[in-house]
């Protein structure tokens, strides 16, 4: 009896040791970043542009426009596909071969580790297609990367529309696709809103996959004869963005060590606040579905 | 289900369109067609200019100033034949009133025109190969005209169909763009592996001891390489696995709702955390301090290697591990529970002997899931691994395969040095399909669907 008393007390201790040991490692982790890099964090840092040579201005602004460009490109290409895709996996098909086949393809996106995807899309968008390192090839590639994330949310996300809805809406009159598009869809907006969130923190966290295909030196702001040749030129330009300046500038060592710490900083708030969106939305769409 | 047929709105509109999307849909399909007998490439080289229309990029050859004749890379011109015939089919499903299969011809069509496009770089080959030294090339207006088209006869004979059914086809083409794409990925990861692996020889490939991809004496073994990918997973998992598990039977079991209700989302958190900032702090942190007690024990190490490797991934695996045990342990019927505690036994006992047993399928695909991370970390992997190849030893530095590739592929020049990292790439994605592959294999479907919700 004594004996299996101190096993439970060791075990119990084992148990508390392994949660603190998690709870440290995260506020370890997160604190040291946001204590060394934010007193680098300011308007300058964020507002200004970089520049290679060692005094030069060491400001973010090109990256962060960068950043933007690979996510709002990326999003452009990915969120049709995949809502269109859950729509039928959801509404249309037919359980089935088919849709297995599809829901294991999307399971086996998801486990593809982000270097395979960067050979990838510098085989086929990079070379094969010429688009060169560029913003186009980068999130053409990311596009890939988050089809399984909105395509997963998006999907739990018409499966918890109620089906009184839609038989509501058939009853009516309307054709399916009234019914699909008009009433399922809306209804399950926060759900896709969170899957974007999602996808938007793995672009932005993104590196390896990115490497290969944007390049590291796109490190200037968009810049044309107008205003139309700047924005959508910048499209075939390489773009340096935010994760990847910070890997750049932590290997190479050329920046003043403060370059990398507030960029790590900046990369983490930046995450923090697409988390809580996320979280934000999903809480939302608990309470629209009660 | 029977349709209605005429009374419906919807079937009228049908029917008012038919008039004039079925002749619409033929003449862009024929416009498409003749659009063949317009440039499709236009190249430059040297002095010389040329205009080539589809036609003639099939059938014919062009005489360099050096009197050699160059004709098209097999590849465009299967391309280019390839959408001509698909539009001839369209038109034949046209007339005998497949709207949707002519559709997807027309569309297949646009498809094989947009292919071409990649092979412009072949065709640059060719003539290079020749002795030409000034070469470039456009795509000509006539395959713009093509797309162009070929696209809107697509669009017409969809329509053709009903509203309903193209939308159910547009629907049905973003799903199996999933599919396509996991069948491109591996297509082209073995097009692309495979090359190198031929030349250096599988076993000298995979068994070789030796890398040493510039120089005079090239040598291409990765062993050490796919070593140290191995013994940083294991050691990851070794780590990992008892922390993250404890953890979830912490949260499942053991903590008081609140601080349940505030480990979760930090262990979210954890999840969300870009690897490059795991790197980043394991370059800062981690590397430093193996440094420094290395010398304490009495090596001398610079403090980046197997050890901090395996630290760092340990680490990444925690979220995966946590989410997927935590739920696996929660599916567990509460009827087991019970009866073990009605039978004497302690809390933790329970946990130890009922709960974790019963849940072990749910836990191994957890681990697995989190080895198949471990293997394919690149970003923070790179940063403390030191990338020297040698056999792995804890405090020396150590390059697995995926730091391998990402290490090289900014300065790997186009030839057998690429082709090689690209065979990295290959040895690593087969091990993943296999990780996956079990993966699904195991995992119940609840666990699945948890695991993988949020990524």
């Amino acid at each position: 009896m004594r004996g299996r008393k101190n096993k439970d007390l060791f075990l119990g201790i084992l148990i508390w040791f392994s949660a603190i040991v998690t709870v440290i490692v995260l506020v370890g982790i997160i604190g040291y970043i946001l204590i060394n890099g934010m007193p680098h964090v300011n308007l300058r840092f964020l507002t200004s542009e970089y520049s290679a040579s060692k005094n030069g201005s060491k400001g973010i602004l090109p990256m962060i426009i960068n950043t933007v460009y690979v996510v709002i490109l990326t999003l452009l290409l990915a969120v049709p596909i995949c809502i269109g895709g859950a729509i039928y996996l959801t509404q249309y098909a037919r359980q089935g071969k088919t849709v297995k086949l599809i829901r294991f393809a999307t399971e086996v996106l998801s486990g593809i580790p982000s270097v395979i995807y960067g050979l990838f899309g510098y085989a086929v968008f990079v070379v094969m297609f010429q688009l060169r390192l560029s913003i186009l090839s980068g999130s053409l590639t990311m596009m890939i990367c988050i089809l399984p994330i909105i395509i997963r949310t998006t999907e739990e996300a018409l499966l918890a529309v109620p089906d009184a809805y839609r038989e509501g809406g058939l009853a009516l009159g309307a054709g399916k696709l009234r019914v699909t598009l008009g009433i399922v869809l809306p209804c399950a907006l926060p759900g896709i809103r969170t899957g974007i969130v999602l996808a938007i923190g793995r672009i932005v966290g993104e590196t390896a996959a990115l490497l290969f295909t944007v390049g590291v030196s796109g490190n200037f702001l968009p810049k044309g004869e107008n205003i139309f040749t700047a924005l959508f030129g910048h499209l075939f330009e390489q773009g340096n963005t935010l994760a990847l300046h910070l890997y750049n500038s932590a290997m190479n060592g050329k920046d003043p060590p403060s370059v990398p710490f507030a960029t790590a900083a900046t990369l983490l708030i930046l995450v923090f606040i697409l988390n809580r969106f996320a979280a934000l939305a999903s809480g939302q769409k608990k309470k629209a579905t009660k | 289900m029977t349709k209605p047929k005429t009374s419906c709105g919807i079937a009228q509109k049908k029917r008012v369109g038919c008039k004039f999307l079925r002749p619409a849909s033929f003449l862009f399909s024929v416009l498409a067609a003749a659009s063949v007998i317009f440039p499709f490439f236009r190249i430059e080289f040297d002095e010389y200019s040329a205009d080539v229309s589809g036609i003639s990029a099939i059938l014919s050859s062009i005489r360099t100033q050096t009197n050699a004749l160059i004709g098209f890379p097999f590849g465009i011109r299967v391309t280019v034949l390839l959408s001509v015939l698909f539009i001839v089919t369209g038109m034949v499903l046209l007339l005998i009133k497949h709207y949707t299969l002519s559709s997807v011809a027309f569309f297949l069509g646009f498809v094989s025109a947009v292919v071409q496009t990649a092979f412009s770089s072949s065709l640059r080959e060719a003539f290079i190969g020749q002795g030409v030294e000034r070469f470039s090339s456009w795509m000509g207006y006539g395959w713009t005209l093509f797309l162009f088209f070929s696209l809107i006869a697509s669009a017409c004979a969809l329509f053709l169909s009903g509203i309903e059914n193209t939308a159910e086809n547009i629907f049905k083409l973003t799903a199996f763009i999933s599919v396509g794409a996991v069948g491109l990925i591996t297509v082209y990861m073995f097009v692309s592996g495979i090359p190198a692996i031929a030349k250096i020889g599988f076993f000298d490939f995979v068994f070789g001891t030796r890398w040493a991809p510039v120089g005079t004496e090239v040598s291409f073994g990765i062993l050490n390489m796919i070593l140290a990918s191995i013994f940083g997973c294991i050691g990851a998992i070794m780590i990992g696995v008892p922390i993250g598990l404890l953890t979830a039977v912490f949260l499942a079991e053991i903590a008081p709702k609140r601080l349940a209700s505030i480990i979760r989302p930090a262990v979210e958190l954890l999840a969300g955390i870009p690897s490059v900032i795991y790197g980043f702090w394991g370059m800062k942190v981690l590397v430093p301090s193996i440094r420094e007690f290395s010398t304490k024990i009495g090596y001398n190490s610079t403090g980046s290697g197997l050890a901090a490797v395996i630290i760092i991934l340990s680490i990444m695996i925690l979220p995966t591990i946590i989410r997927v045990a935590e739920t696996a342990l929660r599916s567990v019927p509460e009827s087991y529970t019970e009866a073990a505690l009605a039978l004497g036994n302690t809390k933790i006992s329970t946990i130890f002997s009922v709960q974790i047993p019963a849940a072990r399928s749910g836990i191994l695909a957890g681990i697995i899931l989190g080895v198949g991370r471990a293997i394919g970390e690149t970003m923070a992997v790179i940063m403390v691994a030191g990338n020297i190849v040698q056999f792995p030893s804890l405090f020396s530095s150590v390059r697995p395969m995926t730091a391998g590739i990402a290490f090289e592929m900014g300065y790997a020049e186009a030839g057998l040095h690429r082709q090689a990292l690209f065979a990295i790439g290959l040895i690593l994605f087969i091990f993943i399909m296999f990780v996956n592959l079990s993966f699904s294999y195991l995992s119940g479907k609840g666990v699945r669907a948890d695991a993988r919700q949020k990524k």
